[in-house]
């Protein structure tokens, strides 16, 4: 790794399985070493698609890469009594450690917190599990959808009277996995003060339960279940709208004078003319009538139109696009939000999405294209763990590695 | 805060609405000493004793700070000079119009961190836009691809952008504090939140890039890994609520075995339309609404009992008042902490979602009403006398 990653020198191995292999990627990103532990065989991420091509095979896995860019791959049979030994050797000089196995499955292996912490004083492990590590839904079953539903997430989206709306992407794992990094931090941070490292008990429902806006806050301001509202937002002003050629997202917090005026020149104002919606309060309070005379506003104009004109005015107003615009768009060309990755293996170069910040003295980058299985065994066990070629052969034909 | 991860770094929070303070709150709960510069007329959004903004501002301290004059620009740049960050979501011309941008106050203290997170970032011609959470994830895709059947979007009633751009923020300023302690060398974080909430879209972003394939709306199809059922299933009301749901997901092939024992083997599970993944993932409507036909018959909590206790993913669709006063695991493990408020009174705020065996995170104190820290901040930090301090109020520079 170069000196230059604002977390060089850290090492990080990733056991974690597809639920939280992005909280290893976000800290690789920066510069830590991250060694993604696979089974002999891979990672069972490596069977989820969509592939390149549509080909299913491991190495083509767009969402092992997706999660995964930037860290070194190490195939090991941790349930081989050599395998788990390599583990724990590995262990002595690693920072933290990663693992989103079912609570207690790491400790039945001999590699839990107790004997990690007895090889490594220094280490912190992350257990990321859906239900966390205690309580009475410690060992049920999840996937992300489930989280979603759990936490809260789900109940929100969708119109009132109609099924729940499951959110784009993975977002319980994500909001997990960005707690996670963010957690790895603050052990990183206390180990620094005490010298001792921590064994993190991080749960995927909490993180899920902590990324939904208002709905908590609600509860205890005022002892309601905030319901589900379309697409009209909590704050209620916010709503989609529908143009001619496409679907825009309002919004009212801008300045009302210029909007109203804009609105009333073409002679499409009926009573938004009135003074109280001067007063932000009053558009909270009307605001589903307000939306509905903005609709009827907006229909007529093209959208790319409509938002060149309000955002002129400074007016708070977007495109409802779909996510292939993304690549087209100006603001993320123009600093580099997607990158190129060399795929040598498939002779082909592919862009990936990039750094969400733009750190001036250490950058976010591209260090490595994600692993193909088992990649940097050879080396671990060379560089890191001081095993001779002949000792690696025997290990490979155990299954060991 | 002894022993807290971040206890001795200080933060100066020019941050506002959500996402800003999203970040410099999970900075505070560990440790951090987060010093909010802020007008005496806030945008009306609330009381900082209770609920949102009870939690985004929990564990932070206020100055009520007039920056429209120089003596008051003056006294944030003393305090900068006395933090190890400061962190703002203004576009980029604010910060510098006062002289608190990065460069500017490497001059006064060479080893600042400065974090801007504004809406698109500081560079790019599209920088200058206005924007919020809602209006960013329309932008990213999210609004689109939330959609009922017929396509009309349906997505997000909140605001997800300003949470993923608080978590971004307060990663970025983590790790810009290690490599400070690594190296010595503070720098400048642009941080652009639509970047933030683009990130996390996911693999959809990937079979776009790659494969060049148009994304439709998901809707209960799983994005990690074949499965059916594998939805939101109606079930009995609740204390006149029929607004209740229980989601289900059935994976492999052993899983459905235990799915068809747990609900009583109806003759229906013997079709052979059902008998393989693939089939039921084909059938999977009419295998909905056969599946409906059982939650409906029982309450969320049942049907997630019944199916947890076969080993079958299923959770009830939670509301508000599941998450916050039922749900048996969130109470369990504390995830709703009380805090004190004025009056001998309590409320609760947003737990920590981690744990850390050497001492976790902790929440201290309600948020501050604007101002309340005036005395703390002015005496403390900067050590003004209180004639200095009276003055100060009399000028103008301070709202009481």
């Amino acid at each position: 790794m170069s000196e230059s990653g604002a977390l060089s020198g850290l090492r990080v191995l990733d056991l974690s399985d597809h639920r939280a292999q992005l909280a290893g990627r976000l800290l690789a990103d920066m510069g830590a070493d991250v060694i993604k532990v696979e089974p002999p065989g891979g990672d069972r991420a490596r069977t989820i698609g969509p592939f390149v091509d549509d080909q299913p095979h491991r190495d083509r896995s767009l969402f092992f890469w997706f999660y995964n860019l930037n860290k070194r791959s190490l195939t090991l049979d941790l349930t081989h009594p050599r395998g788990a030994d390599l583990f724990r050797q590995l262990a002595k000089s690693a920072d933290v450690v990663i693992e989103s196995f079912a609570p207690g499955h790491l400790a039945a292996m001999g590699l839990g917190w107790e004997e990690l912490h007895a090889i490594n004083p220094a280490l912190i492990l992350l257990s990321i599990a859906p239900f966390g590590q205690t309580g009475p839904y410690r060992d049920f079953e999840a996937d992300d959808t489930v989280l979603t539903a759990l936490s809260g997430m789900l109940y929100v989206n969708g119109y009132p009277g109609r099924a729940p709306v499951r959110p784009l992407g993975l977002q319980a794992y994500h909001s997990a996995s960005y707690f996670g990094a963010i957690a790895a931090m603050c052990a990183l941070f206390a180990r620094d003060k005490s010298g001792q490292g921590s064994w993190v008990d991080l749960s995927m429902q909490e993180a899920t339960a902590a990324a939904v806006e208002h709905v908590a806050g609600s509860y205890f301001e005022n002892r309601i279940a905030e319901p589900r509202r379309g697409t009209l937002h909590w704050s209620r002003f916010f709503r989609v709208g529908k143009c001619r050629d496409g679907y825009i997202m309002h919004c009212t917090l801008g300045d009302w004078t210029s909007l109203i005026e804009w609105v009333k020149s073409d002679g499409k104002a009926g009573d938004l003319i009135a003074p109280e919606y001067d007063q932000v309060m009053h558009r909270f309070l009307m605001a589903e009538h307000l939306f509905d005379v903005l609709d009827e506003w907006v229909k007529d104009y093209g959208r790319d139109e409509l938002l060149e004109r309000a955002q002129l005015l400074r007016q708070p107003y977007a495109i409802v696009r779909r996510p292939e615009a993304l690549f087209d768009d100006e603001q993320l060309g123009a600093r580099g939000f997607f990158v190129e990755v060399e795929h040598p293996e498939l002779g082909r170069t592919f862009r990936y999405p990039g750094a969400p910040y733009l750190f001036n003295g250490t950058p976010w980058r591209v260090y490595r294209r994600p692993p193909l299985v088992g990649e940097h065994t050879a080396s671990i066990l060379r560089d890191e763990l001081g095993i001779e070629a002949t000792e690696a052969a025997v290990l490979a034909g155990e299954g060991v590695v | 805060m002894p022993g807290l991860p971040l206890e001795g770094v200080r933060i100066l929070d020019f941050t506002w609405v959500v996402a800003g303070p999203v970040a410099t709150r999970i900075l505070a709960d560990h440790g951090a000493e987060v010093v909010k510069i802020e007008r005496k007329v806030p945008p009306p959004l609330g009381n900082r004793k209770l609920g949102l903004q009870c939690d985004l501002h929990r564990n932070k301290v206020s100055l009520a700070l007039n920056m429209a004059e120089p003596r008051g620009v003056e006294i944030a740049r003393r305090l900068a000079a006395k933090s190890d960050l400061v962190m703002d979501n203004f576009s980029a011309r604010v910060m510098r119009s006062w002289g608190m941008d990065y460069e500017s106050l490497v001059a006064v203290k060479p080893d600042i961190i400065c974090i801007s997170m504004s809406g698109l970032g500081h560079t790019g011609p599209r920088s200058s836009y206005v924007s919020y959470g809602p209006t960013l994830q329309a932008l990213a895709g999210y609004t689109m691809l939330m959609a009922e059947a017929d396509g009309t979007p349906a997505g997000y009633g909140y605001s997800y952008a300003d949470m993923c751009g608080g978590y971004t923020g307060a990663l970025a300023a983590l790790i810009a504090l290690w490599n400070r302690k690594r190296t010595g060398q503070g720098q400048f974080v642009d941080l652009s939140q639509f970047e933030a909430v683009t990130a996390v879209v996911g693999t959809s972003l990937m079979d776009i890039s790659v494969n060049n394939r148009e994304q439709k709306p998901f809707g209960y199809v799983s994005q990690e890994a074949p499965a059916a059922p594998h939805g939101v299933y109606r079930c009995r009301a609740r204390d006149g609520d029929d607004d209740r749901w229980v989601a289900i997901s059935v994976r492999s092939q052993p899983e459905w075995d235990r799915f068809v024992d747990a609900i009583g083997k109806p003759p229906w599970a013997d079709d052979p339309k059902f008998r393989t993944l693939y089939l039921r993932m084909r059938n999977r409507e009419e295998l909905d609404a056969l599946i409906s036909r059982w939650t409906s018959e029982r309450s969320a909590e049942d049907a997630m009992a019944t199916l947890q206790r076969a080993r079958v993913a299923a959770g009830v669709v939670a509301n508000g008042i599941d998450i916050c006063r039922r749900d048996p695991q969130l109470k369990e493990r504390g995830f709703w902490p009380p805090v004190s408020t004025p009056g001998d009174k309590t409320t609760h705020v947003t737990g920590i979602p981690f744990k850390i065996s050497t001492g976790s995170g902790t929440i201290r104190s309600a948020g501050p009403e604007v101002g309340e820290n005036n005395e703390y901040i002015l005496g403390e930090i900067l050590g003004l006398s209180r004639s200095e301090r009276d003055e100060l109020v009399k000028a103008g520079i301070v709202w009481p």
